[in-house]
């Protein structure tokens, strides 16, 4: 069996991973799609029932806010309309919540020619939540209660798991994220104006430090940085800037540079503009001496004996190169700014994760793609964020993950989140 | 494999990277022409100029495109309990003309623009503003474009601190900006903007083709033909109001203009055919507006009588004239504006069905507040943006912008729930000074060169993310 999900845990976290996998007796597929709408139904029902349990608190509330501001009344004759799109079992549920608060309060619910204390509840909305009105008539008196309800938040995407790239939320904050270093013990994060550091305790991250990040010019629109921890040594690339420090003792010293960038592990450096958002296409580390177009992001990998590239131009267009970087062998249109590599046990056992080409202001979806030839295939479906990716590179010791950072329109927030693929469909 | 290769296209769309690419010069086409940028400056179409103000002046506030308060040239602030007096810590930003903003320059700037309050100047970073009364909403009410952070030299000279500065200015014609490198934000993407004022589009819409130009606004009638061709065109919220404000108000009697009878005003709002005008002239880009903010916005406009009766307007206006002799209603429109030309008419044709005379003539200076004081009118058609994405603020501006309030008196909403505003939604439409007719959207066309264009709910633009494809 699979633990079931704590409906009180933020977030409706589900683990998919059974416990003892190897004791289910149904088949290997069956049991996947199993575990699927198991997981979905739970999901609903969690999400169901939380939303109709904050509902229900503040139809309670409403009441007595009602009673009181009609006088107390004994008796009271009610009638509801509904002009939101509050659902028919959720207001069903606040009617009832209404109806047992008018009892505790001790207010009979008769008809309406018995009281001389008419209300009417009228189920509104704005463009950001619900608003409940009463409108109590009593006698010549005419008085309004008005209740601004939160709109429960959307229940998680309810599309099967078949996805073989996972998502890992790391952190969340208002203060943009440009990288992040993730492991068992800290958590570091690089901000405009400081790296932050967070160690590890009983499963939450705590705030150990913070490094102010001093440079006398503004930033470039669409900041991006790097950054580089080993051990405590602690490296962050802004542009036209390179931070040097450790996080024990914790020190940071920045300086006005044009050093290349590390984009990933296995050496592929490239100078970045000093006043823009992009690699300038000079190349240094195991490329160095070579220059490609200027580009958003690179990545290189072995196939075989083969070193390949792939860079993101600016201009767009996505340039493939093999062997070395003379001329490219393939170029693909229509692609995201965002990429990097990532390796998994799966298919040729390196995988691009592509950002989507939407404009950076609107939701993105990442997907595994393979360079095979001269062809680009698409490994895996896509998966849907929330929001903008604003930056994603290789991480991991043996580049197994890609950490990346997106901004949700809905809260205004940042969230650092880890990416990884397993092969399972 | 090839199917494969094929899904693949269809999941990177074949639309640009994602990235913002920095370079080019964007041209925006505006429908109103503007005669002058100055923030505070008597201007037929405010809201027009509040639009290319954006990109050149900053506020100590903003609102995000998500009508989230978010900090401006301010980087923090904070009340006393009562909300009454409020401290802004100025972040660091130079204005255009290289000097350093200081706590003096905003106090100098927001004095301009509001000068009931008491505002000083604590160090050379942060200034307190007393606004004489509590004040809930300051920091949003902040973010309208009155407000905006303006450095005026002795020789009448603006600077601002915004992402662009000014290059070239032909009032009513083109503005031309060029980008800010110095911006504390970050330069922003394109090099240049271009504002057009003024054009018709009528030939370019004929041709369907809007070829160089990076965006453009158009008018709800000419929606239709762009959707045929299937582009890329980005409709609001409803947020515009259209509405009959009566230029002189009940305790006006006596001096100057006489006010037209209440009773024939609420007559005339019942002989509004909204359906018609909101299917029919706004092309169903509009929705009947009975309050004067839209129900989207505060959920409680429904709330509000729709006064749509002509029995109703008939039966005022009989007993009406069996008492005093009605006169005529001059209803003023903005002459610029097709649209307002063609509400007036039906306005005026309705109106006739019960008797009343209305008699709509086009008007250069109807959107100019000041100017509108002078006119020759009994009342006037206007076309109100929504100033903000809070309802007590926005309510506060349109009350404001109508003249419903004293002047520079926003701060005298200290409603902060949704019953007190509904109030004193109530109170202003029961006395027919103002007839809300329709809430309408509004639309803008966006070439496949344009990116990261965000609309406000309000309608308003945020160009912060704006880049367009070019020359790097």
């Amino acid at each position: 069996m699979w633990p079931f999900p704590d409906c009180q845990s933020a977030g409706f976290t589900v683990q998919l991973k059974p416990k003892h996998p190897q004791s289910s007796l149904m088949p290997k597929r069956l049991s996947a799609l199993a575990r699927c709408f198991l997981c979905l139904l739970v999901l609903s029902i969690c999400a169901v029932a939380q939303e109709n349990s904050a509902a229900a608190a503040s139809a309670t509330e409403f009441a007595q806010q009602i009673v009181a501001r009609a006088g107390n009344p004994q008796s009271m004759s009610v009638s509801f309309q509904n002009i939101s799109v509050l659902l028919p079992e959720m207001q069903e549920s606040v009617q009832n919540a209404i109806f047992t608060a008018f009892r505790n309060a001790n207010v009979r619910l008769v008809k309406p020619e018995q009281s001389t204390v008419q209300t009417e509840i009228i189920f509104s909305e704005d463009w950001q939540g619900y608003l409940w009105i009463a409108d109590i008539q009593s006698g010549a008196n005419k008085q309004m209660v008005m209740k601004k309800v939160p709109r429960p938040e959307r229940a998680a995407s309810a599309k099967a798991p078949v996805l073989t790239i996972r998502k890992n939320t790391v952190w969340q904050q208002d203060a943009q994220i440009l990288d992040f270093y993730l492991d068992n013990q800290q958590l570091v994060l690089l901000e405009p104006t400081e790296i932050a550091i967070y160690a590890g305790d009983g499963g939450q991250w705590r705030p150990r430090y913070t490094l102010a990040i001093v440079h006398p010019e503004s930033w470039p629109r669409d900041l991006r940085g790097r950054l580089i921890v080993n051990g405590s040594q602690l490296t962050a690339f802004l542009p036209g800037t390179r931070c040097t420090g450790s996080s024990s003792p914790p020190t940071l010293e920045c300086r006005a540079s044009d050093d290349p960038w590390q984009i990933d592990s296995s050496g592929l450096a490239g100078f970045f503009s000093p006043r823009r958002n992009f690699f300038t296409g000079i190349l240094a580390g195991s490329s160095a001496g070579a220059s490609v177009i200027p580009f958003f992001s690179g990545a290189t990998w072995q196939s075989g004996d083969l070193k390949q590239w792939l860079f993101t131009g600016t201009d767009g267009r996505a340039r493939f190169y093999q062997y070395d970087l003379s001329a490219p062998i393939a170029i693909f249109s229509g692609w995201g700014g965002n990429m990097a590599a990532i390796r998994s046990p799966c298919g040729s056992g390196t995988q691009l994760l592509m950002s989507s080409p939407n404009d950076s202001v609107r939701p993105d979806a990442v997907q595994a793609v393979e360079v095979l030839g001269r062809e680009a295939l698409p490994v895996s479906t896509p998966i849907e964020l929330a929001g903008p990716v604003q930056a994603m590179w290789t991480a991991g010791k043996n580049s197994e993950f890609v950490n990346g950072v997106m901004l949700s329109p809905e809260t205004g927030r940042y969230e650092a989140f880890t990416l990884n693929v397993s092969c399972g469909r | 494999m090839s199917a494969a290769v094929a899904s693949l296209a269809l999941v990177l769309l074949a639309q640009a990277s994602s990235r913002p690419r920095y370079g080019g010069a964007a041209h925006i086409v505006l429908r109103d022409r503007v005669n002058t940028l100055d923030p505070l400056g008597e201007e037929d179409h405010p809201a027009t100029r509040d639009r290319m103000n954006a990109l050149i002046f900053e506020n100590l506030t903003s609102m995000d495109a998500q009508g989230r308060l978010r900090s401006g040239l301010a980087s923090s602030w904070r009340s006393d309990a009562s909300k009454r007096v409020w401290q802004f810590h100025l972040r660091l930003a130079e204005f255009h003309d290289g000097s350093v903003l200081t706590a003096a320059d905003a106090v100098a700037s927001l004095q301009r623009s509001m000068g009931e309050w008491k505002i000083t100047a604590i160090d050379r970073q942060t200034i307190s503003i007393d606004a004489t009364a509590s004040a809930p909403h300051l920091p949003e009410l902040l973010a309208l474009p009155r407000f905006a952070i303006a450095k005026k030299t002795p020789e009448n000279t603006l600077f601002g601190t915004g992402p662009y500065k000014f290059s070239e200015w032909q009032a009513g014609e083109r503005l031309v900006l060029t980008a800010n490198d110095d911006y504390w934000g970050g330069r922003p993407f394109p090099d240049s903007i271009e504002f057009q004022m003024g054009l018709p589009l009528r030939d370019q819409l004929l041709e369907r083709q809007l070829g160089p130009y990076a965006a453009a606004e158009l008018t709800v009638d000419q929606l239709r033909s762009i959707e045929q061709t299937n582009q890329n065109i980005m409709i609001s919220r409803q947020s515009d109001l259209f509405a009959i404000v009566f230029l002189q108000g009940d305790d006006a009697a006596g001096r100057g203009r006489k006010p037209v009878d209440p009773r024939i005003r609420e007559a005339l709002a019942n002989t509004v055919n909204r359906g018609a005008i909101t299917s029919v002239i706004l092309q169903k880009r509009a929705v009947a507006a009975s309050g004067i903010l839209p129900q989207w916005l505060t959920g409680y406009e429904s709330l509000f009588p729709g006064n749509n009766s002509m029995d109703r307007a008939k039966e005022l206006r009989s007993e009406t004239a069996a008492l005093v002799i009605v006169p005529p209603i001059a209803l003023a429109y903005d002459a610029s504006d097709p649209i307002s030309k063609l509400l007036a008419e039906r306005i005026a044709l309705d109106a006739r069905e019960a008797g009343i005379v209305v008699q709509p003539f086009g008007e250069a200076h109807v959107g100019n507040k000041q100017a509108r004081s002078s006119l020759n009118a009994g009342a006037v058609l206007l076309r109100l943006p929504l100033a903000a994405t809070e309802p007590s603020v926005a309510l506060a501006a349109r009350m404001d912008e109508m003249g419903l309030l004293p002047e520079h008196s926003a701060l005298n909403l200290k409603a902060d729930q949704p019953e007190q505003l509904f109030d004193l939604e109530g109170k202003a439409l029961q006395t027919f000074r103002v007839i809300p007719i329709a809430h309408s959207s509004q639309a803008v066309w966006l070439s496949p060169a344009t990116h990261n264009w965000q609309q406000s709910p309000t309608g308003s633009w945020q160009l912060d993310q704006f880049w367009v494809e070019g020359a790097r």
